[in-house]
């Protein structure tokens, strides 16, 4: 049973077609990859499940619900965190309260109570602030917890980026390009987190990413997009073995 | 937490509760707790005359708008060039009161602190509506727009007959447990009932910033993508950052009607706007305690300002018009000086200050 469906999904800006008749099932508590070169329509798949963008054709299931023509915040509230490829942090807040700022959902005390900020919004923060804490413990940037996000380096900001998407509590967390523009060390970090967040946090994970290597050897399931249109699925050595990924990615003989 | 809470040295936090503080340490809150009391104490034993006391009462109706403003520019990073149309509509709750009700009716007179209350209300209802460009506007666009409500709220003031066209509204007088509050009290009492509510707000402010409510807005100024994502309705939040500002103008424009006992158009027009612009940028946008700084600075330049225009007119009896000259002269090349070479404002130098003194007496 397929936690998040997209199906027959087209998208087009005018008369490009981003996305045509793709259709995608994310299966609970797997790393799912999504690769394709560049300008396959990767990131729009994203931004489409995440609420950015609406498809002109098709849906997109979660678990019964309808996520076609949601909004990105409806669809977080749903339990889809997403992090972004070009880092998109609140560069003028701390560590800490970029993380705390995706708590936003969790965070249910009135405008007076906070106002007042006694009682309830304070043991709300508090609470909420362990929880922060864990996964800044979890993602070892315990370090930069109170610097500011701007001044971080890429490397730091990248993992500030995972870890803002995992402290909202998701069910699935899609990551668009975690390891763009990183070193092997930084990578290796990187991958050794995603992994964690499969197996320790029983998160689903849907992976874009442009480091063959590590999709082939980190995912269980991986989509292979070429202009728009899936031309490839299955287990890694499935994809490996596809003629048509082959020819897309290296070109014909 | 250790022992001694004193001093900052050796202290460390031991729950999460602990960090949410105001005051870390005893020192601090000491330290504040002074102030305050001498800023409601100097009254009983220095005498000031009424004119120095309504400049104090005029920078103290100022914190109370930039603070809205500081939220708004600051913080959620919208601009609003028409504050002082905001200011104008608690003014002017007041006194659509006063003309339905009439000037001395014990709503007006006695019920002034509801009165003031319902002109925030209105400010944020106000705010609120103005806001709704925002949802598809950004920076200078947004900032047009802005300008526009105050360009309809002068129009709207001057040619209503309702209003008086623009001319003086009268306000009565307000009432006090001892009764009515005298000619000779008037602006010490408001001086009291301003600075409490400065103090009132400003915890809330603070507050506030410490919670999503002051987050979002900072969430919504450095990436509202993000904040989408984060699960905040980006819209929504800038609804309510203008909501916001509206309350605190309406506010400052309730005490500005009963301070002055009337309220005329020509208190809120874009030159004030811009004037509260200014407070907000010299004090340090997105600052706390710029808010404060801001209106202290420019008023305190208005003053100085004014006083060397008079002696200047005295010399410069040939050119009387220079002295008239200095006043916007010298707040535009304020403006500009703070923008080139200090564009983080007073609060930095505040900053900048208290991080040298954080060490002393030793070097490092």
């Amino acid at each position: 049973m397929a936690h998040l469906r997209v199906s027959d999904v087209t998208l087009s800006f005018g008369g490009l077609k981003a996305l045509s008749h793709v259709d995608m099932a994310i299966e609970p508590g797997l790393i799912t990859s999504i690769i394709g070169p560049n300008g396959a329509g990767k990131t729009s798949m994203l931004n489409c499940i995440s609420g950015f963008y609406h498809p002109t054709k098709g849906k997109i299931l979660y678990k019964d619900k309808d996520l076609t023509h949601a909004s990105p915040h409806q669809v977080s509230t749903m339990g889809i965190a997403r992090a972004f490829q070009n880092l998109e942090l609140f560069s003028g807040l701390s560590v800490l309260d970029n993380l705390l700022l995706a708590r936003h959902q969790n965070l249910t005390y009135s405008f007076f109570q906070a106002a007042i900020f006694y009682g309830k919004a304070s043991r709300i923060e508090a609470e909420n602030r362990a929880a922060v804490e864990d996964v800044i413990d979890f993602m070892e940037l315990e370090p930069v917890r109170k610097h500011m996000v701007g001044s971080l380096s890429y490397g730091f900001q990248k993992k500030v980026e995972v870890a803002r998407a995992l402290t909202m509590d998701p069910e699935i967390l899609l990551l668009d390009e975690p390891m763009a523009g990183m070193n092997i060390q930084e990578k290796e970090d990187i991958v050794r987190f995603v992994m964690d967040i499969q197996k320790e946090r029983n998160i689903t994970v849907v992976l874009v990413e442009h480091d063959l290597g590590v999709v082939m050897d980190i995912s269980d399931r991986i989509y292979v997009l070429d202009f728009g249109q899936v031309i490839g699925s299955g287990t890694p050595e499935e994809v490996a073995n596809n003629p048509k990924v082959i020819e897309a990615y290296i070109g014909e003989d | 937490m250790s022992q001694n809470r004193w001093l900052a040295t050796g202290n460390f936090f031991t729950s999460y509760k602990q960090e949410q503080r105001t005051f870390f340490t005893h020192l601090d809150r000491t330290i504040f707790t002074c102030f305050l009391v001498i800023l409601f104490g100097w009254p009983l034993v220095f005498e000031i005359s009424n004119k120095y006391m309504l400049v104090l009462d005029n920078i103290l109706i100022a914190i109370v708008a930039v603070m809205g403003l500081n939220l708004l520019l600051g913080f959620a990073g919208l601009i609003s060039i028409g504050h002082a149309a905001f200011v104008g509509i608690g003014a002017y709750t007041v006194a659509s009161v006063c003309q339905v009700i009439g000037e001395n009716h014990v709503i007006v007179t006695h019920f002034w602190p509801v009165l003031i209350v319902v002109a925030g209300i209105m400010g944020a209802i106000f705010g609120a509506f103005v806001g709704l460009p925002a949802l598809r506007l950004k920076h200078l666009y947004l900032a047009i727009a802005t300008l526009s409500f105050q360009m309809i709220f002068e129009w709207f003031i001057q040619f209503m007959s309702f209003f008086n066209q623009g001319q003086t509204i009268y306000v009565g007088r307000a009432h006090w447990f001892t009764g009515q509050v005298g000619r000779n009290d008037h602006y010490l009492f408001w001086y009291y009932i301003i600075l409490t509510i400065v103090v009132v707000l400003g915890f809330g402010v603070r507050n506030l910033l410490k919670t999503k409510y002051g987050r979002c807005l900072v969430a919504v100024r450095d990436n509202d993508r993000a904040a989408d994502a984060m699960g905040m309705n980006p819209g929504l939040t800038k609804v309510y950052a203008f909501a916001l500002a509206g309350f605190f103008a309406g506010v400052a424009g309730a005490l500005h009607a009963y301070l002055y006992r009337g309220v005329g158009f020509d208190s809120f027009t874009l030159h004030h706007s811009v004037a509260y612009l200014a407070m907000a940028i010299v004090g340090g946008l997105g600052t706390l305690n710029g808010i404060f700084w801001g209106p202290v600075a420019i008023k305190y330049l208005d003053l100085q300002v004014e006083q060397f225009s008079e002696l200047a007119g005295h010399y410069l009896t040939y050119a009387p018009n220079v002295a008239t000259a200095l006043k916007p002269l010298s707040f535009g090349l304020v403006i500009v000086l703070f923008l080139m070479y200090e564009p983080r404002g007073i609060a930095n130098w505040w900053r900048i200050a208290k991080s040298y003194t954080k060490l002393w007496p030793f070097r490092y």
